[in-house]
């Protein structure tokens, strides 16, 4: 009897993730997208897109310093885009 | 107030006087063309005030800063005492933006390995060098200065760079609290959007989709997201504060110094113009170096003529303004005294719209 019931419970969850990771997937990428804008708007200027407010913004980079490597790969530089940030 | 005044003025100019216009709000700031007497003018204002029984703080922004010489002794970049009543600060932006860098780079070696400061020092020395920079650092000190009244002073005087600096840094609370509230509408998206993940089971599944939020990687608590909304807040909190006393009529009054030429003039309708764009409010004008009346000769004839034209010009268009004349002194003006004795002209030379 238990056996029947962890397999259902196991059956539910197959179940359930088959109906929503395909979302999941995609909120995921819509907020990995919302992030990635924010982070151009951080790092930007170095990039050559003006920031009205780099002396403000220039606080947020040490927090957003961990995501950098990724942001840049993703963005589809190979390497650090910025002279002064050699994370590879 | 005036009860307690210790120069004895003739009654009369108190009456719905410029300066009482002036000194009723904790906040003046004084503009205008380079070399015009700015420095003259809100040094005689804050003595005045001072000598009212104000507890007064005169401040300049002015990149070139001309008080220590005006009263004869070191100023720089903290409050010091003049006489009774006075205290003046030479604002360095500089020294401001260094510290800012200072704080960015402490937190940023944190996080990164030894090897990689030197790209730090780097990367913050064009931060350092960027175009807006300063400004951006005068900004910060100038809305902690004005914070501090009415507390801490009863009044504030500022005693501004020339004209086109200081409109772009009333400008600047505006257009940077859009540029932050920019931010924080992305900060919300996202959060938004992560709080439709958790719903999702974006918690509990160890399946590849995390991978996808940086966020996930670098604190799982999500702290770290806390901590950027947090600055960005506190960062939009400041800025808005200044553009709320900037704009309060009750808290600031703007005025500005011309002399009675064509390029002054010119300049200070330009001014009176983006100022009412910004809508800050122009409390009145102090026209100064007016060639005194019993000047002769028949080369300041010629120039008086000249100048009655222009002191016309202003009167019609700023008609609807306070208005101050202040003659051409005989000497320079260069310490408490003489500067008490422009104070007592500003206040005797009254004239009304």
């Amino acid at each position: 009897m238990d056996k029947i019931s962890t397999y259902f419970g196991r059956f539910k969850e197959l179940l359930e993730e088959f109906y929503v990771s395909p979302y999941r997937g995609a909120v995921a990428r819509a907020r990995r997208d919302e992030d990635d804008l924010f982070m151009l708007f951080v790092f930007g200027e170095l990039m050559g897109v003006p920031n009205p407010a780099t002396y403000y913004t220039l606080e947020l980079q040490p927090l957003l310093l961990e995501r950098f490597h990724d942001w840049h790969r993703r963005q589809g530089l190979e390497h650090s885009p910025l002279d002064g940030f050699r994370c590879c | 107030m005036q009860a307690s005044s210790q120069v004895d003025y003739p009654p009369i100019i108190w009456r719905l006087s410029l300066l009482d216009e002036i000194l009723a709000r904790p906040l003046v700031f004084v503009g205008g063309k380079g070399g015009v007497g700015k420095t003259t003018t809100a040094s005689a204002l804050a003595l005045i005030a001072a000598d009212r029984g104000s507890r007064c703080l005169l401040v300049s922004t002015d990149p070139a800063h001309s008080l220590a010489d005006l009263f004869g002794q070191p100023i720089g970049n903290k409050e010091t005492a003049i006489t009774s009543g006075l205290w003046a600060l030479e604002i360095d932006p500089d020294r401001q933006a260094d510290t800012h860098l200072a704080a960015v780079k402490a937190r940023m070696q944190r996080l990164v390995h030894p090897r990689s400061y030197s790209e730090i020092d780097r990367q913050l020395s064009f931060a350092r060098h960027a175009p807006g920079t300063m400004e951006a650092a005068m900004l910060e000190r100038v809305a902690e200065v004005m914070a501090m009244a009415p507390s801490t002073y009863d009044q504030i005087i500022f005693d501004t760079a020339p004209t086109g600096h200081t409109i772009r840094l009333l400008s600047l609370p505006e257009i940077m609290a859009a540029w932050t509230d920019g931010l924080l509408s992305h900060r919300k998206k996202s959060e938004r959007l992560s709080s439709t993940l958790r719903h999702l089971g974006g918690g509990k599944v160890r399946g590849d989709d995390l991978s996808l939020i940086d966020a996930a990687t670098d604190h799982k608590d999500g702290s770290r997201d806390a901590e950027i909304n947090a600055l960005l807040q506190a960062r939009r909190r400041k800025l808005v504060q200044a553009r709320e006393q900037l704009l309060d009529r009750t808290i600031t009054s703007f005025m500005l110094v011309l002399n009675p030429d064509r390029l002054s003039l010119l300049e200070t309708m330009k001014a009176h113009n983006t100022l009412t764009e910004f809508s800050i409010p122009l409390a009145g004008l102090v026209v100064n170096r007016v060639l005194p009346e019993n000047a002769d000769g028949s080369f300041i004839k010629d120039r008086r003529q000249q100048e009655a034209h222009y002191l016309e010009d202003i009167d019609r268009v700023f008609g609807h303004l306070p208005k101050v004349r202040v003659s051409l002194q005989r000497g320079d003006v260069h310490d408490i005294n003489a500067l008490r004795r422009i104070g007592q002209i500003i206040t005797r030379r009254e004239e009304f719209p």
